[in-house]
């Protein structure tokens, strides 16, 4: 028995459906730990509501929040891969939709006219990775909100503005996140993109935040030690939940680099809403199915 | 810091008494806008026409919910916050046509704030993200204002009760909790790292 294309079609309508009305294992794990350590009064009510509120949504199958955001799938596959799949993502968005899983939300870009069912040019937005010799497929979705993504900024830095053990890239990163402040729906997770040219330095820092494990540490020591000084640093600014006061400001912080030119060191900033509707699966030629990160109901 | 349950419509005496930090509960009339209804409101008022809703006293919710088609009328699926900033440049037009309170997420800009002293108006902070929650205080939808806008961008217009908590965080004496917390937080990143 190897794997199906109706048996994809059909764990994809279920994962979406999954996506929407939970949040990751990982986030909803960090939430009840920010709300362990958590002193103002008011900030661990927002942390209790949030978490109250994904309770319910998977009790009564309804989506965690209003808005869908933007659907992004990453795909990881090796040299055997031959599945349409933005055909069948285009398609279970749609049929989502009309179930009221998803409001639509897509519009076109200047007319704002909405097809009403998020359809739409490049809808989803597909970001493929080439793995020779891989022997699974495996396909993330991420429903990214968007009020979060308002705040996202890119910048160019010099080698001289990065500044003395980087201060120049922290305070800009700071800066970032204090400008923010409630409009991303914090606890924030920040994803950081390092390196490339602008247009990479910005994939790498939404594909960090989006797929990355948020409790994990980055495998190299120099963006491990960056990453924890920047989450530290985040949640002494006292934002907190909903930018109404408290410690919790960002629930992680995720870097993505590459090498970059000598002239430049681009650098974008990425925010991600608390409501991390994200998850994968992994597809062996056998017919397996792994799945990745994904909340609410089997979980 | 206090909690008080107020009934739609409000008048500018009551709101001017709110401070930032009190909590708030609603009952009765609210309405969503975002963008679109926004420049639609200030499309027909520049030509002198009439709103075909009345918002005297009324409550505006930066939101756009998750509406079920029923075959009489609508069901209310979800309904949250959405990004307040985006509707900074209409806190004028939306105290003339008699908004006392808007709900939303993230907070306006001073233009909001000294509308809001001259108004005797608020702005209250909704958990964000937590649209399941906010749904079961909906108790009726009564009905759409420009449906061709789209589901979110459509002005709904619903009954609600208990509906809340949320958090003053803009107050009509010109305060503003996250003007404050900013500034405390920009202290400290200039000590951190001094340009």
């Amino acid at each position: 028995m190897g794997l199906e294309l109706e048996q994809v079609r059909s764990e994809i309508n279920k994962l979406i459906r999954r996506v929407c009305t939970s949040i990751s294992p990982d986030c909803l794990e960090l939430l009840k730990k920010a709300r362990e350590g958590e002193t103002e009064e008011r900030a661990r009510n927002m942390l209790e509501a949030m978490m109250e509120n994904v309770a319910l949504a998977g009790e009564v199958n309804k989506p965690v929040c209003q808005s869908p955001g933007y659907p992004t799938v990453y795909v990881r596959f090796g040299n055997s891969f031959q599945i349409d799949l933005p055909a069948i993502f285009s398609e279970a968005l749609i049929s989502a939709t009309k179930e009221g899983y998803l409001r639509p939300s897509i519009v076109h870009p200047l007319t704002r006219a909405n097809n009403g069912d998020n359809s739409g040019e490049a809808v989803p937005n597909f970001e493929y990775e080439f793995i020779p010799g891989l022997d699974y497929v495996e396909v993330w979705i991420s429903f990214k909100g968007c009020g979060a993504e308002l705040a996202n900024a890119v910048k160019v830095f010099t080698t001289e503005q990065l500044g003395k053990n980087f201060s120049g890239l922290k305070r800009f990163i700071l800066d970032t996140v204090l400008r923010a402040s409630g409009i991303p729906c914090p606890p924030i997770g920040l994803g950081i993109g390092i390196g490339g040219q602008i247009d990479v330095a910005a994939k790498l820092s939404r594909k960090a935040i989006s797929v990355r494990d948020w409790r994990d540490r980055h495998p190299d020591p120099l963006f491990a030690a960056l990453e924890e000084e920047l989450l530290e640093k985040i949640n002494q600014l006292g934002i907190g939940p909903a930018g109404t006061g408290g410690r919790t400001t960002a629930l992680a912080v995720k870097i993505g680099w590459a090498s970059t030119h000598t002239a430049i060191a681009p650098v974008a900033v990425n925010f991600h809403c608390w409501v991390a509707r994200r998850g994968g699966l992994r597809f062996y030629p056998d017919g397996r199915v792994e799945t990745l990160l994904v909340g609410g109901q089997g979980a | 810091m206090k909690t008080v349950r107020w009934e739609i419509p409000l008048k500018a005496e009551m709101v001017r008494k709110l401070e930032v930090g009190d909590i708030i509960y609603l009952n009765g009339l609210v309405y969503t806008a975002r963008d679109m209804a926004h420049l639609k409101m200030r499309t027909i008022i520049s030509e002198g026409g009439m709103l075909p809703v009345n918002l005297e006293g009324g409550v505006l919710f930066h939101a756009g919910p998750v509406v079920k088609k029923r075959d009489e009328g609508w069901e209310m699926v979800v309904v949250g916050p959405t990004t307040s900033m985006r509707m900074e440049p209409f806190a004028k037009l939306v105290a003339e046509i008699g908004v006392k309170l808007i709900i939303g997420k993230g907070g306006m800009g001073e233009y909001s704030q000294q509308t809001f002293v001259d108004h005797g108006m608020a702005y209250l902070q909704a958990a964000p993200g937590c649209a399941v929650k906010l749904a079961q205080s909906v108790e009726k939808v009564l009905g759409v204002t420009w449906p061709e806008l789209g589901m979110a961008e459509a002005m709904w217009a619903f009954e609600v009760r208990n509906f809340g908590p949320f958090v003053v965080a803009m107050d009509a004496a010109g305060r503003s909790l996250y003007r404050e917390i900013t500034e405390t937080a920009q202290k400290k990143i200039t000590d951190w790292f001094p340009l």
